[in-house]
């Protein structure tokens, strides 16, 4: 049998999931009943019937997406502590790139995230109506989510049954260092990648002032992706105090007091939070204040924690990396 | 503060009122999650200590094979291998396993140059406690605790007679007892001087088991391996890297062979939940009715069953763990460190370590809570939808 298998992290990891998926059916079956016979208009039992059902798949998705948020940590803290048993991993980097199903499952994982966060924003806005204005809408969206659930379920499977343990994988300074022959994306390099950062940044906290949805959309999403590149390629450098040390996974380590996870939890909440308010207010007509202050006290707290890595070193050395 | 919050009041004021609705259930869940709790900190545990002592061990071994089959290396090999850049503490070693047939148990006898710079940290610091003047004054040897009870319980007191292969005795004093704190790898360990061990097990002047080595910048390890390789063909080179990775796959093994066994125990708890949970809502109809009745929602209902169970989970996960702990590094897990420990050929008296990672705890949790909420989930809800009118017919 597979080492790999036989990790106990692995499998508490596979168990849950499984439990996971095996309600997120349940829902996924009541759902399409709801979709086919939903009116709410008709005073039948069976739409009575129907109403107590969505309380089920409320109750349910509301329960899974709650430790499916709890779970993305844990998934990184399980290909981690995998890196020790993978020859050539030094974390969980090497462990993502063993097979091809890893780096499609994170992103998978991270986008189903995004989606729940959004139907439990939708479910909200629809229990405080009298009658359940947007059912039609997120019961097809929960049908959507199921779809990307089941094939996260799979790549899962797949993912974690197929790490060789005789070959070789890449340590993360061959596969984001220089002796990959990886670059920054679109030409940049470190100084323009740094504007560019901290001017989306105010891009970003200006957009959320303002009623220009789209906008604020695209900014998070280019905010997310230039400021994990700045953190992979330059502030990650200063958290590892060492020039050479780039890599996204390494920060979650205990030599570096777990950071990784606040840092990237940080963000990643931001930035949804950002677009959860454009969905809110462009979409639904709905006041999003307190979503686009919380939004502004994540991205603020994130460049800070990132420059004062930078800030620090400084101030200690006396000199730049 | 507990009062301000009505809710709040109410949940507890509702949990001590049905004390004995939940009390089987508690019970059987903190049974299940001390028996689990346990077994991931033996395991945990046990991994941390062999780490430490690996740490502390030599970087390299080299020994000769002959088309697979090991055999004696040659001590000049010794001189080659000072030779490559980067190499330091040098070492030679005879080690092998002596058979002591009155007792069918076995000892592992290991060899070193006393005077030599020794690649292990663990044997470095050893032997500065020791007395050499006194140690080389009679043939002595160094003995692990398991080996010393033995020996005690074999009316070898203060010395023990080896028989070696030219059908002569020898005689060796027992010198000093190697720190309990090893004994998770040196329980059945004798240490003595290298010429004493060649004379036991019958080996020629030039002749060795094993040599041992470090190099210190690990920056420099492939690069060294490949200079071995170029001093003779038949070197085989182990690194500490691989048996890092194959005690970790060992405790793995044991703990994870556990675990899927215990995933079926764990489905009964989950039916079991879901049964009795059916069963005890549907009594509770009335009461939801009247709550209905009064005022509350569905949501609200869900709610309180949602709250309910997470206190049940929460204080059996903190009884659970506590109790484990207390089992584990307190009263030195009894019973179940032999499935650990398994197959020890002289009795092993480990002490474990107390060590409790963030991830031990958050792996238990999962494992625990996910299955306990997902089998009352169903439960509640069929309870909450129920229509007051009905419920209190």
């Amino acid at each position: 049998m597979n080492e790999i298998l036989l990790s106990s992290e692995v499998i508490v990891y596979l168990l849950s999931e499984a439990v996971l998926y095996l309600l997120l059916f349940i829902a996924a079956i009541a759902t399409l009943g709801i979709l086919k016979g939903w009116n709410f208009d008709r005073f039948t039992k069976r739409q009575f019937d129907l109403e107590n059902r969505s309380y089920l798949v409320m109750s349910i998705i509301f329960f899974v997406l709650g430790l499916k948020m709890l779970l993305l940590p844990y998934f990184a803290y399980t290909i981690d502590a995998l890196s020790l048993l993978v020859p050539g991993a030094m974390c969980a980097a090497g462990v993502i790139d063993a097979n091809d199903y890893g780096s499609p499952l994170l992103l998978l994982k991270i986008i189903i995230l995004f989606l729940s966060g959004l139907w439990l924003g939708i479910n909200r806005l629809d229990l405080e109506e009298k009658h359940y204005p947007y059912m039609k809408l997120k019961s097809w969206f929960y049908l959507l989510l199921f779809v990307l659930l089941s094939v996260e379920m799979v790549l899962d499977i797949l993912y974690f049954s197929h790490i060789e343990t005789t070959n070789p994988v890449s340590c993360c300074s061959v596969i984001f260092g220089e002796i990959g022959g990886n670059s920054l994306p679109f030409g940049l390099d470190i100084p323009k990648l740094l504007i560019l950062f901290y001017l989306l940044y105010a891009l970003l906290v200006l957009m959320l002032f303002t009623g220009h949805y789209l906008v604020r959309i695209a900014a998070s999403l280019f905010f997310a992706m230039i400021a994990y590149y700045s953190v992979v390629y330059f502030f990650g450098t200063y958290i590892y105090e060492l020039p050479t040390h780039r890599c996204p996974f390494c920060m979650l380590q205990a030599e570096y007091h777990y950071v990784g996870y606040l840092l990237w939890g940080v963000l990643f909440s931001g930035t949804f939070l950002a677009i959860e308010s454009a969905v809110m207010e462009g979409i639904f007509g709905r006041d999003a204040l307190k979503l686009k202050k919380i939004s502004i006290g994540l991205l603020t707290l994130f460049v800070l924690l990132c420059s004062s890595y930078v800030g620090l070193y400084y101030l200690k050395n006396g000199v730049l990396l | 503060m507990l009062s301000r919050s009505p809710f709040l009041y109410f949940l507890t004021l509702l949990l001590f009122k049905q004390k004995s609705k939940h009390l089987g259930i508690m019970s059987i869940s903190v049974v299940m999650i001390a028996l689990v709790s346990a077994v991931l900190f033996i395991s945990s545990s046990l991994q941390k200590t062999l780490q430490d002592t690996l740490d502390e061990q030599a970087d390299f071994t080299v020994t000769r094979i002959e088309a697979g089959r090991p055999v004696s290396t040659p001590l000049a090999w010794v001189d080659k291998i000072i030779e490559i850049e980067g190499v330091s503490e040098v070492a030679p070693r005879i080690h092998g396993r002596y058979f002591y047939a009155p007792g069918e148990e076995s000892f592992l006898v290991v060899g070193i140059d006393f005077f030599d710079e020794q690649g292990s940290k663990a044997l470095q610091s050893l032997l500065k406690g020791i007395d050499l003047k006194q140690f080389f004054a009679e043939e002595s040897m160094i003995v692990g605790e398991g080996v010393k009870d033995f020996l005690q319980k074999h009316y070898y007191k203060d010395t023990f007679s080896f028989k070696t292969p030219r059908g002569e005795f020898k005689k060796v004093k027992i010198d000093e007892v190697l720190p309990g704190s090893l004994n998770l790898l040196a329980n059945d360990m004798i240490i003595m001087p290298i010429g004493l061990a060649r004379e036991i097990f019958g080996l020629k002047e030039d002749e060795v088991t094993d040599i041992t080595f470090n190099v210190p910048n690990d920056a420099e390890w492939d690069n060294v391996i490949g200079k071995l390789h170029l001093v003779d063909y038949e070197i085989r080179v182990v690194e500490k890297r691989e048996v890092e990775k194959a005690y970790e796959n060992l405790y793995n093994y044991k703990g994870g062979i556990f675990l899927i066994l215990y995933i079926i125990a764990l489905l009964t708890l989950m039916l079991i939940l879901y049964q009795r949970y059916a069963m005890v809502y549907s009594h509770e109809r009335k009461e939801i009715g009247i709550l209905r009745a009064v005022g509350w929602s569905i949501r609200d209902i869900l709610k309180l069953k949602f709250y309910e169970t997470l206190i049940l989970v929460i204080s059996s996960f903190v009884i659970g763990t506590v109790a484990a702990y207390g089992y584990v590094f307190v009263l030195g897990a009894p019973v179940l460190i032999e499935i650990f420990l398994g197959g020890a050929n002289l009795e092993n008296q480990v002490q474990l370590i107390p060590e409790v990672s963030f991830g031990t705890l958050g792996s238990l949790f999962l494992l625990y809570a996910v299955p306990f909420f997902a089998a009352v989930l169903i439960p509640s809800w069929r309870v909450a939808v129920i229509p007051p009118k009905e419920a209190m017919r």
